[in-house]
């Protein structure tokens, strides 16, 4: 069930959001001591709120499609009087005293929390494999890893615990477990979603986004969540767009950019015919697919690399002085910020411009650009290198080469599920769009979805 | 290649030597690709980190 689907028997009385709690807290009893995707649970205040929500909607006050609808936020998310760890030990015990922007307007949409998701140590890391909460599990797979560091989010979403959850994504961490998992997950442009009452990774990278099991679904849980807000000093106030595609929506003569460069080299061959299928698909239902060279995304992850190292390290330096309190893989990442001289930061931030210019040229001649999120589906867990071809790549870089480029230049991107990989593994699609036009990546997705159905947005096994 | 060891030393770091060793590798990489960059950014190019003086006076 999706939350459109959801809102509706909300609204016919053939269900309740005791109901739809209820479930979601059971399911999440049974199934996450096997995939460990949430830090805490929030059983009580999730019932109260659920009971409220049936009080609102049957007094006639509706607060909109998330009205009633059991959620979960990554812990990060600052939540005031329960606990938000960003799975550091460093904060085990922080409990904060207010609520991040997000977290109140998930609550003003009426939306109910129900917990709190796991993730890779302080969202910095691709694997979720978290050294002081455990492994995160992918329900495809519990071998294999869920993607980061909204692993959590990503695992929760896929195995029907919530509908909706929140991630954050500074190198690809909402659409790479999106792909990893099955689920949709939407990444906004810079500046639509305010990032107040998040502990942060980085400064001017970081994007707060759901992960949902529809197209839709992410339209309905970012028209919750987007707009100004003065509290963040990155906060745009730009217009907030309708989102929700409509059901019959049309891709009708919209440019579609399939990259003949970088974005369909070194991958498993699965993946190319996945992307390429659904490039087919949206031909087939009208939509222009142009064939565009990009500009040099190795030297764009490159930039990404050298502000991600610096201003993370910069975020956790004064925590650095007890090295034990760090995983290993987070700790190497924090030296190497470390050991950054400041002249290269600047210099990154400097090609940054140089390169949303390059790139903005692109527009011109295209109004999406379709990717594979990820190179391959989920590795194992505790896997160092995957082999894709002739080539072997760490992990990391593999995981996020598509997806961090993206951040540098602020776009909106969402990754749909696009299929499956010959183990039945899911695989994901990325739709790129202009900044701020996150109403056409999601008519895109919605005309892809509907036109593919469920063959194209799988159910895990678990 | 740069030494690593020297740069944590020089900036009282405070970073053990093997774990220097560990990332080593990859620093020299990201430099190895990051250096060839910076030698085109034209002159009057700012960097994309802003610091807007009438939002910092509201604040």
């Amino acid at each position: 069930m999706t939350i459109l689907e959801a809102a509706q028997a909300l609204r016919q009385r053939t269900v309740s959001s005791a109901e739809l709690t209820e479930a979601a807290l059971r399911r999440t009893g049974e199934i996450n001591p096997k995939l460990n995707a949430m830090i805490t649970m929030l059983d009580q205040s999730a019932r109260a709120q659920a009971q409220a929500a049936d009080r609102e909607l049957a007094s006639g006050a509706d607060r909109g499609p998330l009205h009633g609808i059991p959620v979960a936020v990554k812990d990060v998310f600052e939540t005031r009087g329960v606990r938000t760890t960003a799975g550091s030990v460093i904060f085990m015990h922080n409990v904060p005293a207010r609520d991040a922007t997000v977290v109140e307007k998930l609550a003003a949409a009426g939306a109910v929390l129900v917990g709190k998701t796991g993730m890779h140590e302080l969202a910095y890391g691709v694997t979720s494999n978290n050294p002081h909460f455990g492994a995160v599990r992918n329900p495809w797979d519990t071998d294999r890893i869920p993607g980061g560091s909204s692993g959590g989010s990503g695992a929760a979403v896929s195995a029907d615990m919530v509908f909706m959850a929140m991630g954050t994504d500074t190198g690809g961490s909402i659409r790479i477990p999106a792909a990893f998992c099955g689920t949709v997950g939407l990444k906004p442009t810079t500046g639509r979603v305010s990032r107040y009452g998040v502990l942060p990774l980085d400064f001017s990278l970081d994007h707060m986004g759901p992960l949902t099991r529809s197209v839709r679904d992410a339209a309905v849980a970012l028209a919750a969540i987007a707009g100004f807000d003065p509290r963040d000093e990155t906060s745009s106030q730009e217009p907030v767009g309708s989102y929700l595609p409509a059901p019959d929506c049309s891709i009708r003569n919209l440019r579609i950019g399939l990259p003949q460069n970088f974005y369909l080299e070194r991958l498993d061959p699965d993946v190319d015919m996945a992307v390429r299928r659904m490039a087919a698909t949206a031909e087939s239902l009208g939509a222009r697919v142009i064939p565009v060279r990009v500009p040099d995304i190795e030297a764009l992850n490159t930039v990404g690399r050298v502000i991600l190292l610096a201003e993370a390290s910069a975020v956790m330096e004064k925590y650095t002085g007890n090295r034990d309190q760090f995983g290993a893989d987070v700790l190497s990442l924090l030296d190497q910020g470390r050991l950054l001289p400041a002249t290269d930061y600047i210099n990154a931030q400097r090609l940054r411009r140089v390169m949303q210019r390059e790139y903005a040229q692109m527009w011109s001649k295209i109004d999406c650009l379709f990717t594979p999120t990820t190179p391959m589906a989920a590795p194992r867990i505790g896997e160092k290198t995957v082999s894709l071809g002739e080539f072997t790549d760490d992990v990391r870089l593999a995981t996020t080469r598509f997806v961090r480029g993206i951040n540098v230049l602020g776009l909106p991107a969402i990754s749909m599920p696009c299929g499956a990989d010959r183990r039945g593994l899911p695989l994901g699609l990325q739709i790129v769009g202009r900044p701020f036009d996150e109403a056409l990546i999601l008519q895109v997705a919605a005309a892809l979805e509907d036109a593919t159905g469920k063959s194209a947005r799988p159910v895990p096994p678990i | 290649m740069k030494n690593w060891n020297k740069i944590a030393e020089a900036n009282d770091l405070r970073i053990p030597e093997t774990d220097i060793e560990r990332v080593a590798p990859a620093l020299d990489a990201l430099e190895a690709a990051f250096r060839p960059l910076t030698k085109n950014i034209p002159d009057d190019v700012e960097p994309a980190v802003t610091f807007r003086v009438f939002q910092e006076d509201r604040a």
